[in-house]
């Protein structure tokens, strides 16, 4: 019982390693246009990408503070939001992401 | 939306001071989206267990909280919120307490000055700080999961902070404290040529006449906004500039009469003259010696109240300004 419970920790944690990496590739590509978080998470999980707010805006503070995006407060529909975007910097930096993500995809479905 | 705001609140409480305003405002946005769009979808209002339901599905505020701190190495993020408040308050309560002894020895006998070794209190600290650190570095290796150790539920967490909300216990407090020392102080200290004090014989000033009405017209001012609390438990700004300057008032009469060598002669039984004018001198010298630390008090006190009134008059200024801009 404790072993299968050891095997599904040690699985989520591989499991959430893995979608680390490919989730901040996966927001940098959606913010090429400017959205709120909210309709970011809804545009991901339209292409079959979940991600819960905990994760996301966390992310995305994160990856501002990298310099990748960059944030403006708005107010839209009567309420405040802040909308994200690619920074110059961001833009560089998902072309090279989205090179690597397509040699290792090849790389892995080789060995796969 | 008050399970919304009570949910939104406990986070916050956990988060970095310098981001919470922002981290709260976006993620209130989220999830005001999916409640409406929710709403939407179903054509009616939310019922609390589909609010609930949602809510869960983000997360335990702490969880939640967590992932917006960096990451610690002895104590990882998912803990460290809670290391530093149990820290916190273990080290009030080693502070606070050891601090109003030896304030209480100086005011006692400013010949004690010293006595209580301050610097023991650092050895303490350092040993609080320790075993607390300690506990919860194993509590982090051995890889306890906060979330099961309680069944949370957004229902069980505590209502929205209203600090301008006097609880009625407070209210019911204040008022017998109050009454049981008008009833005390009239029967003890009427003004009379010479009070008996539970046998001993005591003669004031004159000028005790003076503070006498004054604590008692105070005290019985502050049993009317006690009250008046009771009945009307939110501060206004109104009643809080009275707490104010009853306050203040009280303050200086009391901080006067320290000063005023008020006691003239003290009679015990079976006590000498002599050594009844030796303990008259030493109340008036102690008396005279708490004179600053009752400045020092009040001061404290003053700026409570004063920060009462300010915090009052700045929401009513920025609701003025919502109404203004609406």
């Amino acid at each position: 019982m404790s072993q299968s419970n050891g095997n599904h920790d040690l699985f989520e944690n591989l499991r959430l390693e893995l979608r680390r990496g490919c989730l901040s590739l996966a927001v940098l590509s959606q913010l090429r246009t400017e959205r709120y978080g909210y309709t970011l998470r809804k545009a991901l999980a339209e292409q079959g990408i979940e991600i819960d707010e905990g994760t996301l805006y966390p992310l995305l503070r994160r990856l501002e503070s990298q310099g990748l995006l960059t944030s403006v407060w708005r107010e839209e529909e009567k309420r405040n939001k802040r909308f994200y975007r690619l920074s110059p910097e961001g833009k560089v930096i998902l072309k090279q992401l989205v090179v690597e993500w397509q040699s290792i995809n090849a790389s892995l479905n080789g060995i796969l | 939306m008050d399970l919304l705001d009570r949910y939104l609140q406990a986070i916050e409480f956990w988060l970095p001071k310098r981001q919470r305003q922002d981290i709260i405002a976006e993620l209130s946005e989220d999830l005001r989206s999916q409640i409406e769009e929710k709403e939407t979808e179903l054509g009616r209002k939310l019922e609390d267990a589909e609010v609930e339901a949602i809510l869960k599905r983000c997360g335990s505020p702490l969880t939640v909280a967590s992932r917006y701190r960096p990451q610690q190495y002895l104590i990882g993020p998912t803990l460290f919120p809670l290391y530093r408040f149990v820290l916190t308050v273990l080290l009030i309560g080693c502070v606070v307490p050891r601090f109003l002894i030896w304030l209480g020895f100086l005011l006692v006998d400013p010949a004690h000055r010293g006595y209580l070794h301050m610097e023991n209190m650092w050895v303490t600290i350092l040993y609080f700080a320790f075993f607390t650190t300690l506990a919860f570095a194993i509590v982090e290796r051995s890889g306890v999961k906060l979330d099961d150790l309680g069944h949370w539920s957004p229902r069980k967490l505590p209502p929205l902070r209203n600090p301008n909300r006097i609880p009625r216990c407070n209210s019911l407090f204040e008022i017998g404290a109050i009454a049981v020392f008008n009833v005390w102080f009239v029967s003890m200290f009427w003004p009379r040529p010479v009070i008996d004090l539970y046998g001993a014989q005591i003669t004031l000033a004159p000028v005790w006449q003076i503070f006498f009405w004054s604590f008692l017209l105070l005290a019985t001012f502050n049993l009317a906004l006690s009250g008046t609390n009771l009945f009307r438990p939110h501060w206004t700004r109104l009643r809080a500039s009275l707490r104010l300057v009853a306050d203040g008032l009280g303050a200086g009469v009391f901080c006067w009469l320290l000063r005023t060598q008020v006691l003239v002669r003290i009679t015990v039984p079976d006590l000498e003259p002599a050594k009844a004018t030796v303990l008259t001198n030493l109340i008036n010298t102690w008396m005279a010696n708490a004179f600053w630390y009752a400045i020092a008090i009040s001061v404290m006190i003053l700026a409570f109240d004063v920060y009462r009134v300010v915090r009052l008059n700045t929401a009513s200024r920025s609701t003025l300004s919502r109404l203004a801009h609406a």
